[in-house]
Formats: C-alpha cells, sequence, structure tokens
C-alpha cells in the first residue's frame, strides 16, 4: 500500500481543530458568553436544550456587527481581539478566532447580530462546514447566535459524551465561572424547561460582587467572606476568602481568576493551600473567589486550548502576593469563627424542641432534679449517682457577681459561667457565646510556640550517619534549589551525586523521625507546588501536640478572672478561632436566633 | 489436668512470661499464657510471636495436661490471692472451664486449646556460650538508651551483638544507636562466641531479658543462630527472632583524630547540664558548652523562658571552642559513666564528640552536637 501526503481539505483541518477547542457543549457555552462579554454586553441570556445537543442559543446586548464583520467572523483565524497581532498584549478572553469556525464544522451555526443605531439585523449560517450568503434578520441591538445539532458532523465525538445531566452541570459550571468574574453582567440560563440561574446585574460600588458570590457559592460564604485586597508591583489581588472553620472535602468551591479568566492553577491553588495551612484540617478545601490582576504583557494565557492553566512572568511575585494578602485578611479575622456554628446548634435545638415521644416516667417539678435528667455527656451511664451530689456542675459563682458593663463590650463578652467544667458561656450585648476551654486555649499555647519558632530559629542536630536518601534527579535537584529555605527550618542536606541527597542535620524539634518519609514528601511537593510543606507540616504537628499537653484540659474548673483572661487573649490572638484540629473554639448564639428558639419572632 | 503450686512460685512464673503478652491483640490466643503439667512441674509460657517465654515451676501434679488461659486475667488473679495459699488448678474438660481454687476463692476461666498455639523456639541455636548476669547486665544497661525508636530504620531498633576486635585480643561488642548518639561496651569474649554471627537483638527483647535479670546472679547460657537468640536464665527461658537487617558500619562514625580532650568531674557535669536546662522547657533545647582554659560554661538561652549559665572547672589545655549539645542527651551518656571523671574528645562544633569513662575503659560514646 503506498500512502501520499496530501493537503487536507479545509473541513477536515477544521473538524481536528474543532475537536481541542470544542470538546463539549459547556465548551460551545464558553466560547459564546465570552465573546457576548467582550462585545460588552449587559445582559446574556443562555438557552440550552437536551444538554446542548439540540440547542444552545446565547443572546446578548452588546454592541453587534456588520455585514464586513459578520462575513469575517465565521472565517477561520479572523477575530477583532487581537489589534495589533501582539500575543504578549492580549486584554480580551478570546484572541484566536478559532471558536465561531470550529462550531461551524461540527454543528448547525446561526449568527444574528445588530449594531446599536442599524436599521436591521443581518445574519449568517454555517451549516457543517458550509458558509451560506448573509441574509437579513430581524432582532434588538446585539448579537443572537444558535447552535442546533452540535456534533452531527462529528458522530464519534457525539458517542463520548456523558449523560444530559452531566452536560448540563457542566454548562452551569461554565456559566457560573463567568458570571463571578463579571458582575457587572446580568446572566440568566435556561437549561431545558427548567431556568438555570438568574443572576441579575449588581452594582459594583457596594457589595455587588460579594451578593454574585452568594448567589452563586451559597449563603454561608457570604456570612463568612473575608474581602481580598492586595496590590504591589502592578498586581493585585482581590476577592473573598471563606474563614478556615469553614472548608469543604474537595477544591469544588475555590474559584481564581486571572484578568477575570477562569483558571485551574496549580500554582495559584498551591498558594491558597499554603496561605490556609494549618487552619485547615488536613484534606479539606476552603471556600475563596479570588481575581488576580495584572498588566497583560506578565501572564502567557495561550498554554492551554482552553486557557484554563496560564504562565505568569514572575510566579514568586504573584505567589508571595497571594499568600501575603490571604494571610493578612484572615490574620485580622482574628478571632472569629464560623457562623455556621450558631446556626447549626440554633437548628440542632430547634429539631430536638418536640417533647420526648415517651416523657420522663418521674417528672419532678424543681428545676435541680429535673436537671438531671439530661443526658451527661461523659457520665457512666451504668452508674446511678447519690442524688444530693448529682446537681449540674455549672459553677455558678461568674454569673452571681454583676457584669462589669465594659467586658459586654468585647466581641467574645464577659464569662458567665462554666458548665461541664469544658465549655465557658459568655454574654454579649447581642448573643451568648460558648467557648471550648481546651480547644481554643490549645490554640492559644500553639500560636505562641509558633511565634517561638519563627523567632528563636529553628535548632538542628547534626545526625552520626547521613542519612542517604534515593528521590531521584529531578527530585534531588529540586530539594537543592531550596536547600536554603531547608536548611532555615532546620533541615541540613547536599547533594549526594545520582539522584540521591544526604541529609546531615534535622530539626532538633523532630526528635527520632523518619528522615526517608519526610524528604521523599518534601521533594514531591516541591515538584508539585514549588514549595515544600511537609516540614513545616512536622514541626507544626510538633508544636501543636505539645500545645495539647501544655493547655488547659476540659474538667478543669475555671475562676471567673481565669475565664474571662481566656476570652481576652481569644479576641487577641490570630487564627483562634479554630483549633488545632479545624473546629470552631466557640459558637455564639445571636439573641436573635434563641428569641427564634422561643418563638418569640 | 490437675495440679496443685503455691502460690508465690506460680506469681513470680506469671510475672516473668506474661509480661511479653500484648494487651491488646487481633489473634485471641495470643493473649492467653499456655499451661502444661506433668513430671512434677507446671511449665508456663507466653508468646507475642516475636519472642516466647518459658518457665517451669515445681508442682505436685495428679493429672498431666495442657491448657491456655488468658494471661493478664490469671495474673491478676493470683496476685490477689492471699500469700503462701495454695492454689489448686483444675481443667474441667467437659466445660472446657478451667477452675482455679485457693481458700474460700474459686474462678472458672475461659480456654482455648493448647494445640493452637504458636511455637516459634524450635530448633537448635548453633552457637552457645555463658555471661555472667553482672556483664550481660552491664551491656544491656550502657547501651539501651542509645537505641532508636524510629521504625523506618529498623535496623537501628535494638542492640547489635557481636565479636570484634581490638587491637590482639577479641570482644563480645553490644553498638545501639538512633543516628544522634552512638553508645558501644565490649567484654572479652566469652568461649564458644567465636564465629557467631553478628546480631540485632530487638528492643522489647532487651527491655525483656532486662527484667529477667535485673534480680539474678546466675550465669546466663546465651544461644545464637543467624535468625534466634536464646536466653536461658535459671528457670528461665527467652527466645526472641532478631531483626532482619544489617546494622550500619558504625566503625565510620566514632571519630580517630579528636585531640582536644576535656576532663570533668561527672558528678558536677551532670548537676550542671541539669540545673541549666530546667530553662529549656521544650524538647531538644541545646546546651552550649564554652570551654577556654580550665573552665567549662555551660549556658542555655530560651527567649521566652529566660537563660541561665554555670560554671565548672575542668581540664583543658586545647584551643577555646564553643559547642552545643542536647541537653537531654549530654544527660544520658553522663548517667551510664561509672567512674568520677568523665572525658570528652572533641574536634569542632560540627564533628562527632566521643565521650569516654573514667573509669571503664570498654565503654565509648558518641554524640552528634546540635547547632543554635
Amino acid at each position: 500500500m503506498t500512502a501520499h501526503i496530501r493537503q487536507l481539505p479545509a473541513e477536515t483541518v477544521n473538524r481536528i481543530a474543532a475537536g481541542e477547542v470544542i470538546e463539549r457543549p459547556a465548551s460551545v457555552v464558553k466560547e459564546l458568553v465570552e465573546n457576548a462579554i467582550d462585545a460588552g454586553a449587559r445582559e446574556i441570556d443562555i438557552v440550552t436544550v437536551a444538554g446542548g445537543l439540540s440547542l444552545i442559543r446565547v443572546t446578548d446586548d452588546g454592541h453587534g456587527m456588520d455585514r464586513a464583520n459578520l462575513n469575517l467572523a465565521v472565517e477561520r483565524h479572523a477575530t477583532s481581539k487581537l489589534p495589533a497581532d501582539d500575543l504578549l498584549d492580549i486584554r480580551s478572553l478570546g484572541f484566536r478566532g478559532e471558536a465561531l469556525p470550529s462550531i461551524g464544522s461540527v454543528g448547525y451555526l446561526s449568527i444574528a447580530s445588530c449594531q446599536h443605531g442599524a436599521r436591521d439585523g443581518l445574519e449568517v449560517i454555517v451549516d457543517r462546514g458550509s458558509k451560506q450568503p448573509i441574509k437579513p434578520a430581524a432582532l434588538n441591538a446585539g448579537s443572537r447566535v444558535e447552535v442546533r445539532d452540535l456534533f452531527s458532523a462529528t458522530p464519534a465525538r457525539l458517542k463520548f459524551l456523558k449523560s444530559e445531566r452531566s452536560e448540563n452541570m457542566a454548562v452551569s459550571e461554565v456559566v457560573k465561572r463567568l458570571a463571578m468574574a463579571h458582575p457587572e453582567v446580568g446572566f440568566a440560563l435556561t437549561t431545558g424547561e427548567r431556568t438555570g440561574l438568574r443572576l441579575p446585574r449588581a452594582d459594583l460600588s457596594g457589595d455587588g460582587l460579594l451578593q454574585r458570590l452568594g448567589r452563586i457559592m451559597g449563603r454561608e460564604f457570604m456570612a463568612d467572606a473575608l474581602p481580598i485586597d492586595g496590590e504591589r508591583d502592578g498586581i493585585r489581588v482581590s476577592g473573598f476568602a471563606g474563614l478556615p472553620t469553614l472548608h469543604r472535602p474537595d477544591p469544588s468551591q475555590q474559584f481564581l481568576f486571572v484578568n477575570t479568566r477562569p483558571v485551574k492553577d496549580k500554582l495559584l491553588i498551591g498558594a491558597v493551600r499554603a496561605a490556609y495551612g494549618d487552619l485547615i484540617p488536613k484534606g479539606r478545601y476552603p471556600l475563596l473567589a479570588l481575581f488576580v490582576e495584572l498588566s497583560p504583557q506578565e501572564v502567557d494565557v495561550n498554554v492551554h486550548p482552553a486557557k484554563a492553566e496560564v504562565r505568569f512572568r514572575d510566579a514568586g511575585r504573584v505567589r508571595s502576593l497571594l499568600i501575603g494578602a490571604l494571610r493578612f485578611a484572615l490574620e485580622n479575622a482574628g478571632h472569629r469563627a464560623t457562623a455556621r456554628g450558631g446556626t447549626l446548634t440554633v437548628e440542632t435545638l430547634v429539631a430536638r424542641s418536640e417533647p420526648p415521644a415517651a416523657a420522663p416516667f418521674a417528672y419532678r417539678a424543681t428545676s435541680q432534679a429535673a436537671a438531671s435528667h439530661l443526658p451527661r455527656g461523659f457520665s457512666d451511664a451504668m452508674q446511678a449517682p447519690f442524688a444530693a451530689f448529682d446537681e449540674p456542675s455549672a459553677d455558678s459563682s461568674a454569673a452571681q457577681d454583676e457584669v462589669a458593663p465594659d467586658l459586654l463590650d468585647h466581641p467574645l463578652g464577659a464569662a458567665r459561667a462554666q458548665l461541664h467544667e469544658t465549655y465557658i458561656v459568655a454574654q454579649t450585648r447581642v448573643s451568648v457565646v460558648i467557648v471550648d476551654q481546651h480547644a481554643a486555649h490549645e490554640r492559644l499555647v500553639y500560636e505562641r510556640m509558633k511565634k517561638m519558632l519563627s523567632n528563636g530559629g529553628v535548632a538542628r542536630q547534626g545526625l552520626l550517619i547521613p542519612a542517604i536518601v534515593d528521590v531521584g534527579d529531578e527530585e534531588a535537584a529540586a530539594l537543592n534549589d531550596k536547600a536554603d529555605e531547608l536548611a532555615e527550618l532546620g533541615l541540613v542536606l547536599e547533594g549526594f551525586g545520582n539522584g540521591a541527597v544526604a541529609v546531615r542535620e534535622m530539626p532538633a524539634l523532630l526528635g527520632d523521625t523518619d528522615i526517608e518519609g519526610l524528604v521523599k514528601d518534601l521533594a514531591a511537593e516541591i515538584l508539585d507546588n514549588g514549595q515544600g510543606f511537609a516540614l513545616l507540616d512536622r514541626l507544626e504537628a510538633v508544636c501543636s501536640r505539645m500545645a495539647c499537653h501544655g493547655s488547659v484540659r476540659a474538667g478543669r474548673r475555671l475562676t471567673p478572672s481565669e475565664m474571662n483572661a481566656l476570652l481576652r487573649e481569644m479576641e487577641a490572638t490570630p487564627y483562634s478561632g479554630q483549633c488545632n484540629h479545624g473546629r470552631p473554639t466557640y459558637v455564639e448564639l445571636k439573641l436573635t436566633d434563641i428569641e427564634r428558639l422561643f418563638g418569640r419572632r | 489436668m490437675r495440679l496443685v503450686i503455691e502460690r508465690g512460685e506460680l506469681l513470680r512464673a506469671l510475672g516473668h512470661v506474661t509480661s511479653v503478652v500484648e494487651r491488646r491483640t487481633t489473634i485471641p490466643i495470643l493473649s492467653n499464657v499456655l499451661l502444661r503439667a506433668g513430671n512434677g512441674k507446671l511449665s508456663l509460657k507466653a508468646t507475642d510471636l516475636e519472642r516466647e517465654v518459658i518457665e517451669d515451676v515445681a508442682a505436685t501434679v495428679s493429672a498431666p495436661g495442657a491448657v491456655t488461659v488468658p494471661a493478664h486475667m490469671l495474673h491478676d488473679i493470683v496476685r490477689k490471692l492471699p500469700d503462701g495459699a495454695e492454689i489448686e488448678i483444675k481443667r474441667d474438660p467437659e466445660k472446657e472451664r478451667l477452675t482455679i481454687t485457693a481458700g474460700q476463692s474459686r474462678f472458672a476461666l475461659q480456654t482455648l486449646g493448647p494445640e493452637d498455639f504458636p511455637d516459634i523456639a524450635a530448633g537448635d541455636l548453633a552457637h552457645s556460650f555463658e555471661l555472667g548476669a553482672a556483664d550481660l547486665k552491664r551491656l544491656i544497661e550502657k547501651t539501651r538508651f542509645a537505641i532508636s525508636t524510629e521504625e523506618t530504620r529498623y535496623y537501628l531498633n535494638g542492640i547489635f551483638l557481636h565479636v570484634a576486635e581490638k587491637g590482639s585480643s577479641r570482644t563480645l561488642r553490644a553498638v545501639a544507636t538512633d543516628g544522634h548518639r552512638l553508645a558501644q561496651v565490649e567484654l572479652s569474649r566469652p568461649e564458644g562466641a567465636e564465629g557467631m554471627p553478628g546480631v540485632i537483638i530487638p528492643r522489647k527483647t532487651v527491655h525483656e531479658l532486662h527484667r529477667l535479670i535485673e534480680a539474678s546472679s546466675a550465669p546466663v547460657k546465651i544461644g545464637v543462630s543467624p535468625s534466634k537468640v536464646r536466653f536461658e536464665i535459671g528457670t528461665v527461658t527467652l527466645t526472641s527472632k532478631l531483626i532482619d537487617g544489617t546494622f550500619p558500619d558504625y566503625g565510620r562514625v566514632i571519630p580517630q583524630g579528636n585531640d582536644k580532650e576535656l576532663t570533668v568531674s561527672n558528678a558536677d557535669f551532670i548537676g550542671a547540664v541539669d540545673r541549666v536546662s530546667t530553662i529549656a522547657s521544650e524538647r531538644g533545647r541545646a546546651v552550649k558548652l564554652n570551654i577556654t582554659g580550665d573552665k567549662l560554661v555551660l549556658s542555655v538561652n530560651n527567649p521566652e523562658g529566660g537563660s541561665a549559665t554555670e560554671e565548672i572547672g575542668v581540664g583543658y589545655t586545647a584551643s577555646p571552642l564553643e559547642i552545643g549539645f542536647n541537653a537531654r542527651y549530654l544527660l544520658d551518656i553522663a548517667s551510664q559513666l561509672e567512674g568520677d571523671e568523665a572525658h570528652f574528645l572533641l574536634a569542632d562544633p560540627g564533628s562527632p564528640t566521643m565521650i569516654r569513662d573514667g573509669g571503664d575503659d570498654t565503654a565509648l560514646y558518641v554524640l552528634m552536637p546540635m547547632r543554635v
């Protein structure tokens, strides 16, 4: 058999290109909505039917196109978005001029457009690669792009699509991400018969962005979001980040944008992880929406066909700015714990407020006796107590004093009682605060130790026999590059030829530890994220364990002044809203919530 | 099976064997002790699959037989019985219970069949020799503090016992290290140890052995093979598997050229280190040793806690030196020394330091400095 090299026909070329840009219906939606945004639309209406396979329609009120533009728009590599042909200066979402012809080659594409002030609209149709002449159309100012029978020209692709439901999810995900980046544009998404999303245009001067984020990421996020704002050397990061006590088991609620373009970038994700660090339990992810803005010359978006990854000219600077801004906000949030704690408590109480099915058979009217029927968390169920000693363990002495009014003005208020020798109940002007004394004190001790660690330097213990760890060439090089940083943390290592490193000194704090495991973890992390967390993680874990032993345990009786001192220290210490295991250290019940419990509201 | 035994005898034997029994185990029979009666004695055996302890006690056996019962429970029962009690132990074959009767007390324990009880001790050990209890104790006591607890370097989790050459004589040498410090003690080679393979005796076995010889003064018969070691101490036999690994070439880390010699009264040194390290509350805090002329200044500086210094007179003629050590490591080593004087052989603040006992030249210690 002889094979001759031949030039492929334009249609085949287009279909091959389409395979890269148009992967699934959601990619069509992405391209069309991006075009609408680039056209300066204020309202965008998206309709999909059958997961986008039978119809995708995007209607906008942007500036529209004239005849010449419309004609060119469906040609390959034709775009209005690269005015100076400068790929280093990309200011719009699209720029390749590939989307529309690609869509036209795999389905039925109709673009109708009407410029502002023009009398008539025009329409161009591309049916599976064949372009039909432009004809007049009736529509308001703006553009309407319809795609029907997507992938009818590439049946193979059609076969590999997922269920209609998951295509719908993908579409909605795409629209959400774009909508977060463009709160000034109104979005409406209709999937089949259902209205999926309705996001009104937000006012950017007020809390428009937060409102928009709240509609997409949930009310919880709105309540616990911290504004982020940082700028250095022409790079700006803004947006909102959730409190560390608000977390999820997957990173699906981490939204990152570079110049309003949604990205899933390793560097940025790593920076987020570094910033939250020990505030979040392992395997949990914070919620946030962050926008990085920088000069288009500083970032290369032309890396990934779907533009999900970007490259920064100065990655280190972006990273440190991001970490700095997040840390600053989290630190200033100080002791704030998620509002969800209070909400959850109220919900639980409401759920239990119906009388128990079987009433206690010997109901006694005195409040003390009634209290002894309450389930007592840690008491041994089998052991009957002496009735006379079986009183609630509340230390009520604090409550008997008159509360100093100035104490009430503190965020965590005035300590009023200690219950079960574990929980401090405090009162502010508008709420009741319940503090877990052990968790709270543990965090305070931990923060103190970490400060000590960073002030005093890390003492290093020399190794009699250097530990030789085989890590692989790339890993060894990565570790060597970071050798200075690691030495500051007490780990001294050097190259040992052929993909191995020799560890000569270890942080004394770690004692007799698994050196090989630590070094391998570090190497993998440095290669992945450009930075190793494992060492700091372990040092902090040791501190955290020591903090746990050195702190006030549950079960210790505290005097009112001790309790108040603890509350004041919590207010003054950053990150005291969660314990070392990421659980909240206190719960605040608003008076309004309590009133609701009793049906007063 | 039926026998009568004196309480004190049984308690002592149970005390020896039950300590190898793990409190929590996934194999039920490992919680049990095997009792085997016959020939005028009761034989007790317990194991954790890595090591086993067997002890024979004289008893009046009226019907031979074997059974296993929960070890810790039996131990607790016997301990609580009055001193001098005669205990009758009887197995009721129908009910599968073991009844224990003493005076007015009567217990019936659940049993498991003796045939399932694991046996690791089978087989002859090629090399055997005898050591005095005091000698064996010295080998253990002076080295065990340096055994590593870190499990990825499992070959450091024990004492390396082997035959070594020292000049023209041959010695039996014990070495332990955790990578930060090293301890080495030796004895002149006992008869029968020649050709013995170097073996790593696991930490738990070392501690069991030490417990067994603590009160004893009789010679201990030791049998060694490449995979097992056996100690016979009077009526008790401890057999253990060995750590299957290669002990590192520790000779390389023992410094040869350290020429700065510091001589200090050991008691003064221990007292001073202990006092100044009070300030260091955290684990791993360094003590700094500043040596100039005949003066050693020990100091600890803890930015959060304060500082402490103490000066002691020493013998030192080399150039001044400042070096840091982990306070706990210093105390661990210094407390092994028997003589009045401790000899430090130093090189520089980044190299290993050798410490020798003024009263015992068969022991040496190596310690890596700390950098602050």
